[in-house]
């Protein structure tokens, strides 16, 4: 019988069903999703307007994209605190240069590089010197709020309107801009190196011995990371249509948060992007179900809080009957 | 011509020195066996010989060529695989993506899968295994995985194929497929180093054997000629006789732990009596459930019993402080993880048992914690200053502090899980003569051990799990290997030759 599934699919005959494969473990989160989104749906029926959509896809565009950031260290055995400060530089990197010296190309350009540097920059320390990244990254969240604090000391500068009006305006060109993130993370987890990040992170004494490079797998995550957040942080600052030196605080936490909730675990190569992505879009999802139902922002917090334990708790649980 | 050689390398880890002055010479087609106790070197010997680790000195030779500095990327392209024992998978991988790490097949840069797919099929095939290629390798069984192990070193086309310890967690059958491989391979060409403690199967397949002991080589020789108890003689140094302590039976033997219908994971239906002044074996194939009995009876897994005496109390203790306090003590198999705590002091480690028996605010008396841990030191020969860290000690002096650590408390009843593994001959027979000691002094020994003449010349008695249950309970005058692991693979012995 999997013979026939086989070759039904032709093409790739092993590709597909990995992919199968990795789908079961968050079904359950798909299913609590779709909730969510009736529950959404009724409370606020404009959702499944064009423009609804595009709201809510840029409200969860940046917390999806830091997700994703953080999922990537945690499945090379890391974790970063440093997220949120990346989004703050990106944020006022972009603020301070589109407008001025720099233009959207220039400026879009010194976004990614500073994302790239300073992820690989923390990845070679945490690699070569055999460092704990949350110390590595506890110490760079300091340095990278300061260096966004020199950049803009108060919250100022400006965005392109049209750069403003493209990404966060009446269209779902962020939701577009998601999906072709995504499927860069798919093209990137189907070279060797992509794939290799999963095995460095769980067993890396036994990946090197396999002759495969956990060093360059485990600095390649992180310089891509650092992309993830500066580019979540020139997203932030076209909404917002300036630059804020501290916008991103929340989002460290958060992306841990997200990630946890789409079943990726804390000790390397466990879980899987879909989920973590699924995580951010329940988080998401929860907060403006919250607002629409009348919570109180303390309301709010401890609810998710809450949300966050069972959910992490639920499959213990489960375990602990069988 | 050689395919790949070791001439006269060394390797120390933290100045003790692993392997001193080592040659071996692989030759194309030719099985060649590499023997030798836990400890003697044979895992570091390997580690250099695939670039995982470098030599100290001498040289590694490719071809004659020899080899300055080599990572286990270029041993492989080289073609050298080594099938670790400590396996080198990844839980949440396929098992085809298993297998390709590392030599992934490309398409645009991007791995091929039908490639890959079809390769892997391949060498599954060879191996005789017919999961689903997708299968996440964390589902499979530790005998399987082995197998996944094995067809990843197939998978590079290896002209050096090295095995470490590959049958150790393999069923009968699996190892008849992976000796029937192995036959394939030499006629091909292929140059094998095969590591293995059952000697049997070393007797069956290898044409030249080497010897390590202690880190150096003892013997290189053919195969042909050689028998048994001289590979042993070879391995040991000794007549296996030797390293075991003269000893009598206990004459007075009073029940100290009693157990009826005991069931701990999957221990099930045991019924078992530890007597003051014995030291009963345990023994049996590696995951029967005989670790599961111990911590069960030590309260650190949950247990039923239809009936149990533990001294005075009429349950088996609940938690660990209540099985201590019971007098029983658990010395466990991973003493660097479970046994001590590595970073801190032998001293610190010694008292560490004891610290829950004072009031919790008393002031610590330094000086008599030092003259106890002092004593205890003197009479465990403990070697070394007291406060130095216990990852600085040897297995086997780090396996007498995570005993001695418990003698404070007197227990009644001690278990000790494995206490021998990767410890160096010298030290084996220190130890074996403390648990007689203890025994001859009153106390319950229960020593589980995978080491089969240890359970024959050191126990009263023999209990023998198989598969959860106990398959049979060996009195001294009927102690034999044999008996033992016919009873341990669920076997009659035979009568004839008895």
């Amino acid at each position: 019988m999997s013979l026939a599934a086989n070759s039904s699919q032709g093409v790739n005959p092993l590709y597909w069903p990995v992919q199968m494969r990795r789908n079961i473990g968050v079904r359950g989160l798909f299913l609590v999703i779709l909730a969510f989104i009736i529950a959404y749906g009724i409370l606020f029926p404009g959702l499944f307007s064009v423009f609804g959509f595009a709201k809510f896809t840029q409200s969860w565009f940046p917390l999806a994209l830091v997700t994703m950031a953080q999922a990537i260290l945690m499945l090379a055995g890391g974790i970063s605190l440093a997220i949120g400060p990346l989004v703050s530089l990106g944020a006022v990197i972009a603020a301070t240069t589109m407008t001025q010296s720099l233009g959207i190309a220039g400026g879009t350009a010194a976004v990614t590089l500073a994302g790239l540097v300073i992820g690989a920059a923390t990845g070679l320390i945490v690699v070569k010197l055999r460092l704990p990244s949350i110390v590595v990254t506890l110490a760079g969240s300091f340095i990278i709020a300061g260096a966004a604090l020199l950049i803009l000391p108060r919250p100022g500068g400006t965005m392109p309107p049209w750069v403003s009006n493209l990404l966060a305006g009446g269209t779902p060109a962020a939701f577009g801009l998601l999906v072709l993130v995504v499927l860069a993370w798919k093209l990137y987890l189907a070279t060797p190196l992509g794939l290799s990040l999963y095995a460095a992170g769980e067993n890396p004494v036994g990946t090197y011995r396999s002759g495969a490079s956990v060093d360059t797998a485990l600095i390649a995550a992180y310089a891509i990371s650092g992309l993830l957040c500066t580019g979540a942080g020139l997203f932030v600052a076209a909404q917002t249509g300036s630059g804020d030196p501290v916008i991103g605080q929340s989002f460290t936490l958060n992306s841990i948060a997200a990630a946890v909730l789409g079943g990726v675990g804390f000790l390397g190569g466990q879980g899987t992007m879909r989920g973590a992505l699924a995580g951010s879009l329940l988080l998401s999802l929860m907060i403006s179900v919250m607002f629409f139902l009348g919570f109180t922002p303390v309301a709010q917090y401890i609810a998710q809080g809450l949300i966050i334990v069972g959910a992490v708790a639920l499959p213990q649980i489960r375990g602990m009957r069988k | 011509m050689p395919l790949l050689a070791a001439r006269d390398v060394s390797k120390a880890f933290f100045g003790n020195p692993v392997l001193r002055g080592v040659s071996i010479v692989l030759m194309p087609g030719r099985i060649h066996a590499l023997l030798g106790e836990n400890g003697a070197g044979k895992s570091t010997l390997i580690n250099l010989l695939s670039g995982a680790l470098p030599a100290d000195g001498g040289a590694i030779e490719i071809n004659g060529k020899a080899i300055a500095h080599m990572s286990p990327g270029e041993a492989q392209k080289a073609g050298i695989a080594v099938v670790q024992q400590e396996l080198s998978l990844t839980g949440s991988l396929s098992i085809a993506e298993n297998i390709g790490l590392g030599a992934y097949p490309r398409r645009f840069g991007l791995i091929d899968y039908p490639a890959l797919a079809a390769g892997a099929k391949a060498v599954c095939e060879r191996v005789g295994l017919n999961e689903p290629l997708s299968t996440p390798v964390g589902q499979l069984s530790l005998g399987r995985r082995q197998m996944v192990e094995i067809a990843k070193a197939l998978y590079r086309e290896p002209r050096v194929l090295i095995l470490d310890e590959p049958t150790s967690s393999l069923s009968a059958a699996e190892t008849k497929t992976l000796i029937g491989l192995l036959g394939e391979l030499r006629r091909d060409g292929v140059a094998i180093l095969y590591i293995s403690h059952r000697l049997n199967e070393v007797m069956a397949i290898a044409e030249h054997v080497t010897v390590l002991k202690d880190g150096v080589r003892t013997a290189d020789q053919p195969l042909a000629g050689t028998d048994a108890a001289g590979l042993v003689r070879l391995m040991v140094g000794r007549d296996p006789g030797d390293l075991f302590p003269h000893w009598q039976p206990a004459t007075e033997r009073t029940a100290v732990l009693t157990v009826t219908g005991f069931s701990a994971g999957m221990v099930r239906g045991v019924d078992l009596t530890v007597k003051a002044g014995e030291v009963l074996g345990i023994g049996g194939l590696v995951g029967q459930g005989q670790e599961e009995l111990l911590l069960g009876l030590y309260g650190a897994l949950p247990a039923k019993a239809a009936s149990a005496t533990v001294g005075d109390a009429r349950e088996l203790p609940r938690n660990v402080p209540k099985a201590n306090a019971a007098g029983i003590a658990y010395i466990p198999a991973d003493r660097k993880r479970e046994g001590l705590h590595l970073i801190h002091s032998i001293l610190t480690n010694i008292m560490l048992p004891t610290f829950s028996r004072v009031p919790a605010l008393k002031p610590r008396s330094r000086s008599s914690e030092r003259r106890t841990a002092e004593q205890l030191a003197r009479r465990f020969t403990i070697k070394g200053d007291l406060a130095r860290p216990a990852q600085a000690l040897s297995g086997g002096n780090q396996q007498k502090v995570a005993l001695a650590k418990w003698m404070p408390q007197d227990p009644a009843v001690l278990l000790l899980n494995d206490p021998t593994r990767g410890v160096d001959v010298e030290t084996k027979r220190e130890i074996y003569i403390m648990l007689r000691d203890l025994a001859a002094a009153g106390k319950a020994v229960v020593l589980l051990s995978s080491d089969t003449p240890e359970l024959v010349h050191l126990c009263d008695r023999v209990v023998v799990l198989r598969e959860g249950r106990i398959s049979a309970l060996i009195e001294r005058q009927d102690l034999s290997e044999e008996a033992i692991v016919s009873a341990a693979v669920g076997v009659e012995p035979q009568k004839a030759a008895a």
